[in-house]
């Protein structure tokens, strides 16, 4: 028979008499909160410049068919290609048709000239590639895009793209590193109902930036019926980076 | 137990499950959108200077090239608001679209002017910088453009360019004069009077200018100070022409006519111990100008026919190189404090002159201008990112300055005249 008193069980729960590992234990806390502290200031301390000035932006260009010009000359400027037309809410009022049939590629070709204006210059892309299978309105930078919810959805981006202007004013080193995610909730008749920062990225110039773009491509074309549900009610998140 | 750990593990997941997720990218970028109001004049002494602050940090802020500065007839914002973070309405200042604000205080302190300048960012209210200042109360402009340096390094990281000076040439009858005045031409003093100056370049304090003049009869070399009385600095006999300082203030290379040719010289700073450095004598080599770590120096010459650039090193001075092949009339080189490229004026298939800037390592040509008049004579900034340069697109020879990609170009305040060769020195 065991002694009681050498095995009387004790609950875990009880209160023992501090060892070491307290000590340890507090002294581990503290080192840690220290060490943790002392890498936020130098962090804060040793944050990038703003404005990177040797950042340039990268300019892709697309050369135009025609005879080279001569090396011995000096070079020209190009001429800036016509900025786009303002682009124009479109009313959706026209757009929309008043049944709620989803829109089909087809009749999209009947809308307004203001939808054709806002596509901008791209459209000048798009028709010199008769032979690419697609939208006629469609984003020339788009894949082929069969299923409609995923047409909608590059619509949205590249009229959301159209406003996305970011200061030039944050180095190379934090744009690599910035994304930002916007939670934004579209009603059924295209109408921005709510935009919020969802994850902001630490910069608040781009945090800004990124739901003033948002906020001034709204209103968007309606979307088609089998996203309106969804869209209403969870909404779309928008990653941005620069 | 279990109920608890399904809401806190698979809940929160069956959420985010729903909302799809679109990236974006390629974004445009842009100068910075910063309203600057104003300043504050705190009394009545200030007031009366508060014009010529005002006019100097305004256009520094709209030179730096870094800003797009908002027009102050959009701005909404009550004139009479407060000057911290809790008392702005900083919504009115995002309705115009700014993103920084930067606002100034100025008061009169005895015999001193005061001032404190604090940045803000629109988007979040926050205070990002505050700086106080004090000038003598004649120099308002002074601080002024410590204020805007200090706020090009906040957004930068880097020295600004609105502390330093600039020599440039003014028509005066028949002779011109160098004159010798802050970074945008305003409080500019003559330095050489009477007869034809040509072809200042700031002396490595900034407080002397170089130049080139013709009062001998034969053109010479001087430095003088404002107010001074002129140096001879190489006055051989021969035509001598060009000075231009090396970085460290310690050599002077200049152009020195030869019989037919003329020679690039390097002496030291007071012209004594001349070396030529170039050997050609039926060819004109002329313009030195200095790299950033004084081991080389880029010039003209016409050896290969047309004038075009040549960069020799200085200790060893028959490597030479052409770097421009494109263009049949080259001139006024003018090395990049950054090292990186070259500021030239060229002739181009119209007749028309225009800046180019050429990378030193790469030989790509970029032009400046175009279609703006002739423009002529480039000076970068001490911190390599402005060009001030002279141009007639308005009628008469101006002087301009722009970023060092040809963005932003804008006309210095100067007073009406004919102004050329301008030279962007400490």
């Amino acid at each position: 028979m065991t002694p009681a008193v050498a095995a009387a069980p004790v609950s875990l729960l009880a209160r023992r008499p501090e060892g070491p590992l307290g000590r340890f234990l507090f002294w581990s806390a503290l080192v840690h909160a220290v060490l943790f502290s002392l890498a936020v200031v130098w962090a804060r301390l040793h944050e990038g410049p703003e404005i990177d000035l040797t950042q340039k932006p990268i300019k892709a260009t697309l050369v135009r068919q025609g005879t080279p010009r001569d090396e011995k000359l000096l070079p020209r400027i190009e001429e800036a290609p016509p900025a786009p037309a303002t682009p124009k809410p479109p009313e959706p009022v026209t757009v929309a048709p008043p049944t709620p049939a989803p829109p089909k590629p087809r009749p999209l070709e009947k809308q307004p000239d203001s939808r054709q204006k806002l596509m901008g210059a791209f459209d000048r892309v798009s028709k010199s590639k008769p032979d690419l299978t697609g939208a006629a309105d469609g984003d020339p930078n788009g894949d082929a895009a069969v299923a409609e919810g995923e047409a909608y959805y590059a619509r949205l981006r590249s009229q959301i793209q159209r406003f996305y202007d970011v200061s030039q004013t944050i180095p190379d080193a934090e744009r690599i590193r910035l994304v930002a995610q916007v939670a934004i909730v579209i009603s059924p008749s295209g109408q921005l109902e709510r935009a919020r920062l969802a994850k902001s990225s630490g910069n608040d110039l781009f945090d800004s930036a990124v739901l003033a773009a948002v906020k001034r491509a709204a209103p968007f074309s309606p979307p088609p019926t089998h996203l309106r549900d969804p869209l209403q009610k969870y909404g779309v998140v928008l990653m941005f980076r620069p | 137990m279990r109920t608890l750990i399904f809401c806190l593990l698979v809940w929160p997941l069956t959420a985010l499950a729903q909302a799809p997720v679109i990236e974006i990218s390629g974004a445009n970028f842009r100068p910075l959108p910063i309203a600057v109001p104003l300043p504050q004049a705190l009394n009545d002494g200030a007031r009366t200077v508060s014009g010529d602050f005002d006019d100097a940090f305004f256009f520094d802020c709209s030179a730096a090239g870094i800003f797009q500065v908002l027009d102050r007839k959009s701005y909404l914002a009550d004139a009479r608001e407060g000057f911290t973070a809790s008392t702005i309405t900083f919504s009115r200042w995002a309705d115009v679209g700014a993103e920084a604000l930067v606002k100034v205080q100025i008061s009169v302190d005895g015999r001193d002017l005061r001032g404190e300048m604090r940045l803000f960012t629109v988007a979040s209210g926050k205070e990002e910088l505050r700086l106080v200042h004090v000038s003598p109360l004649d120099q308002p402009r002074r601080l002024a453009h410590f204020f805007a340096d200090a706020l090009y390094r906040q957004f930068t990281r880097e020295p600004g360019p609105f502390q330093s000076h600039l020599a440039f040439v003014r028509r005066a009858g028949k002779g011109k004069d160098v004159y010798l005045g802050d970074w945008d031409g305003k409080k500019a003093t003559p330095v050489a009077q009477g007869s034809i100056n040509l072809l200042p370049v700031v002396g490595p304090q900034g407080d002397t200018v170089a130049f080139t003049s013709y009062r001998s009869g034969k053109p010479a070399l001087y430095v003088q100070r404002a107010g001074g009385a002129p140096v001879s600095l190489v006055s051989s006999g021969a035509m001598v022409t060009g000075a231009s300082f090396s970085p460290d203030g310690k050599r002077l290379a200049y152009s020195m006519a030869q019989g037919e040719g003329a020679q690039i010289y390097v002496a030291d700073s007071g012209g004594s111990n001349p070396q030529p450095l170039t050997d050609t004598p039926y060819f004109i080599n002329s313009s030195p100008t200095w790299s950033p770590d004084g081991r080389r120096i880029a010039f003209v010459s016409n050896r290969a026919g047309t004038p075009q650039l040549y960069v020799l090193t200085v200790a060893n001075p028959k490597d030479v190189r052409r770097i421009t092949f494109q263009g049949n009339y080259n001139q006024t080189p003018d090395w990049s404090p950054r090292g990186d490229l070259i500021a030239f004026t060229a002739r181009d298939e119209r007749n028309a002159f225009d800046l180019f800037t050429v990378n030193v390592e790469t030989g790509k040509v970029t032009r400046l201008t175009q279609d703006q008049g002739n423009n002529q004579e480039p000076s970068f900034s001490p911190n390599g990112r402005l060009i001030v340069f002279s141009s007639n697109r308005t009628g008469t020879s101006m002087l301009w300055v722009m970023t060092a990609e040809g963005q932003n170009q804008k006309m210095l305040p100067l007073e009406k005249g004919e102004y050329s060769t301008p030279d962007w020195g400490p």
